[in-house]
């Protein structure tokens, strides 16, 4: 039995991260100080202006000395038809892992693990609530990985029948075009929130323009302002389509799904490549989301919920499935995945004519006094405030006609609507709670609501169905019941 | 409209929610008093004092009266071989199934108030959710819990 180590590149990516955690106190060291720094040491503020330099490199001397004793204090192993890890100086803790709790091995590459071709491995099992890895092996070489994946296939393979070996192959399921890649950055959420924060820095520029000059003249300044901010929007527009490419580039690059041995592959990434593997068996529930920018142009999103094993570190458990995908060509590669679940929403229970105002009529409770309140402050502008009711209601009707679902045999499906339009797909068996809600209003008109959480992450993921008829969703607890 | 849950709280839970409510408004006289002394220091408009005092009133009444016995009115449980049921609510009523096979685990609680009034609240937690069943008669509560582990013990199923 031998132990191994990890790469000693590990103790620059240690010091790295705990630098990287320590940089906003950092920054605000020095701009508290107004980077008024003197070097001449005869200054007698020099000591003074000194004391922050110091602060720094005291941190920086810490994270780099405990970078290395994680690197050297860590050792893992394997006994027992387990993985063993062990680090701590002073405190010695050891983790066993049994193999066939191991889930699943992520694989992530950083830009420092390119360089020495290194990878970072997180052991997922299906237990981790916090969204942390069980285990992280910081950085190993290629190598090393694969005998890790080896020793736990050596047991996790079940022995053979005499048919013959069958050789599992991966079969790529999906994958996304530079093309596909420029279109979701285009269609992106994002896109809008980048937005703000490009105005924002571009308005600072305004107190460069001279208007002290343009003022004598009003009526350029009309002209010029107009001009100003029309180009100001534009170039605003620009930058921030930029900067979502690039960000969807950096994160999508290379977007591959495929198929092995009942598990999911995805990797994807340009600077930081990265790999998780889901097995089928651990999703709990797909979601379908078309924002509304792309259900104009017949585009989706698919997401997967699955219990444990995400990409390390991100917060929540949903893992992109397609990030990107035309709802006509949808159906092959899930129907592929997802052999069992039936995707045809034909025959869906719809909301109840009758329940249409409940869609919009929560909304007045926050719209009313914010009415009131910019009519009263702002008058006669603040009236302009009541038009915001047109939305309101346009949404809610878009909303109530989105409200539907379908039980087929062991599955249920909710489609419902915020903004995005989401499908919900879930078997029985993933379901942890349902719960039928119902306010007094709604009892009058027979009308109620229900909830579906399956686990995902910590807090679960959670679907509802609004306001249908009791009667339906008598049926929908009936179902879950039996 | 499928059955209600059988089970109702015990009477003595609504004495309990009355109590919180009055601690509470005492909260909130401590605030209202603070805020009546700034006015009374700063000569602020003499009108805060009444609306200082409207609040601690609405308060009371809500939190003593009107919420316990809504409350106390729509919350039901029912512990069935195969699933619990638990309905509760304020403004929503809600009716919550956690089949015996999503039980995770299930504790008692029991804070100092609810120890002198030999009561204790129940969670049971599933993979994603935790539900309280809330001011059971402490002997009740452990029966409960023991009654829920066993069944959830026959259902076993990983997720």
């Amino acid at each position: 039995m031998s132990k191994y180590k990890l790469h000693p590149v590990s103790a620059i990516i240690n010091c790295a991260k705990a630098l990287k955690n320590m940089l906003i106190p950092i920054v605000i060291i020095l701009v508290a100080n107004g980077f008024n720094f003197t070097f001449d040491w005869r200054d007698e503020r020099f000591f003074q202006s000194m004391v922050p330099l110091i602060i720094i490199i005291v941190i920086a001397l810490f994270s780099l000395v405990s970078g290395v004793v994680q690197w050297w204090t860590f050792t893992y192993w394997f006994e027992d038809n387990e993985l063993r890890v062990q680090h701590g100086l002073f405190v010695k803790k050891k983790r066993f892992i049994p193999y066939d709790r191991i889930q699943s091995l992520n694989y992530k590459e950083g830009i420092f693990h390119r360089i020495f071709g290194l990878v970072q491995v997180s052991v997922e099992t299906a237990g981790n609530k916090s969204g942390k890895a069980e285990a992280e092996l910081t950085a190993i070489t290629r190598d090393a990985a694969n005998i890790i994946e080896n020793e736990m296939k050596k047991l996790k393979e079940k022995p053979q029948t005499e048919e013959g070996e069958v050789l599992a192959t991966a079969r790529l399921i999906h994958k996304m075009s530079p093309k596909d890649l420029l279109i979701l950055a285009t269609t992106s959420n994002s896109v809008g929130v980048v937005l703000a924060g490009v105005l924002a820095v571009v308005s600072q520029f305004s107190e460069f323009i001279p208007y002290d000059s343009i003022y004598a003249e009003i009526e350029q300044l009309l002209r010029f302002g107009f001009l100003l901010i029309i180009v100001l929007v534009i170039v605003g527009l620009l930058v921030a389509w930029l900067v979502s490419v690039g960000i969807t580039f950096i994160n999508y690059y290379n977007f591959e799904v495929s198929e092995e041995n009942e598990r999911l592959i995805i990797t994807r990434g340009l600077l930081e490549k990265k790999r998780i593997t889901i097995p089928l068996n651990r999703v709990q529930a797909i979601k379908i989301v078309e924002n509304p920018f792309r259900q104009l142009f017949g585009l989706a999103a698919v997401i997967v919920e699955s219990a444990g094993g995400g990409f390390g570190g991100e917060k929540d458990k949903t893992v992109v499935l397609f990030p990107l995908i035309s709802k006509k060509h949808l159906n092959t590669p899930l129907q592929q995945l997802f052999p069992r679940f039936d995707l045809d929403l034909e025959e869906a229970t719809h909301s109840p004519k009758r329940a249409r105002p409940y869609f919009y009529r929560i909304d007045f409770i926050w719209l009313v006094p914010l009415i009131g309140a910019l009519s009263y402050f702002f008058f006669p502008y603040g009236m302009l405030s009541l038009l915001l009711i047109i939305p309101i209601l346009l949404i809610g009707g878009w909303q109530f006609k989105t409200a539907r679902f379908k039980i087929s045999n062991e599955q249920i499906t909710i489609m419902y609507r915020t903004l995005s339009r989401i499908t919900f797909i879930a078997e029985k068996r993933r379901i942890q709670i349902a719960e039928q809600r119902q306010t007094y209003f709604q009892k009058r008109k027979n009308i109620a609501s229900a909830k579906i959480v399956v686990m995902s992450g910590a807090a679960g993921a959670s679907a509802k169905a609004y306001h249908m008829d009791e009667q339906h969703i008598d049926e929908l607890m009936r179902w879950y019941e039996h | 409209m499928r059955q209600e849950p059988k089970y109702q709280i015990p009477k003595k839970g609504l004495t309990v929610w009355r109590l919180y409510g009055v601690l509470e408004t005492l909260v909130a006289i401590i605030i209202a008093g603070g805020v009546s002394f700034a006015t009374y220091s700063f000569d602020w408009p003499k009108y805060i004092y009444f609306i200082a005092a409207a609040i601690v009133l609405v308060i009371a009444l809500l939190e003593i009266w009107v919420f316990p016995n809504v409350r106390w009115r729509i919350w039901r449980y029912e512990v069935r071989e195969q699933e619990i049921e638990i309905q509760s609510g304020l403004f929503i009523v809600k009716r919550t199934l956690i089949p015996m096979v999503r039980v995770q685990h299930v504790d008692t609680g029991q804070g100092p108030i609810l120890k002198k009034y030999d009561l204790a609240n129940i969670s049971i937690s599933s993979a994603a959710t935790t539900h309280v069943i809330p001011m059971l008669i402490t002997a009740d509560a452990d029966e409960l819990r023991a009654k829920i582990s066993e069944l959830a013990r026959v259902a076993e199923e990983d997720v």
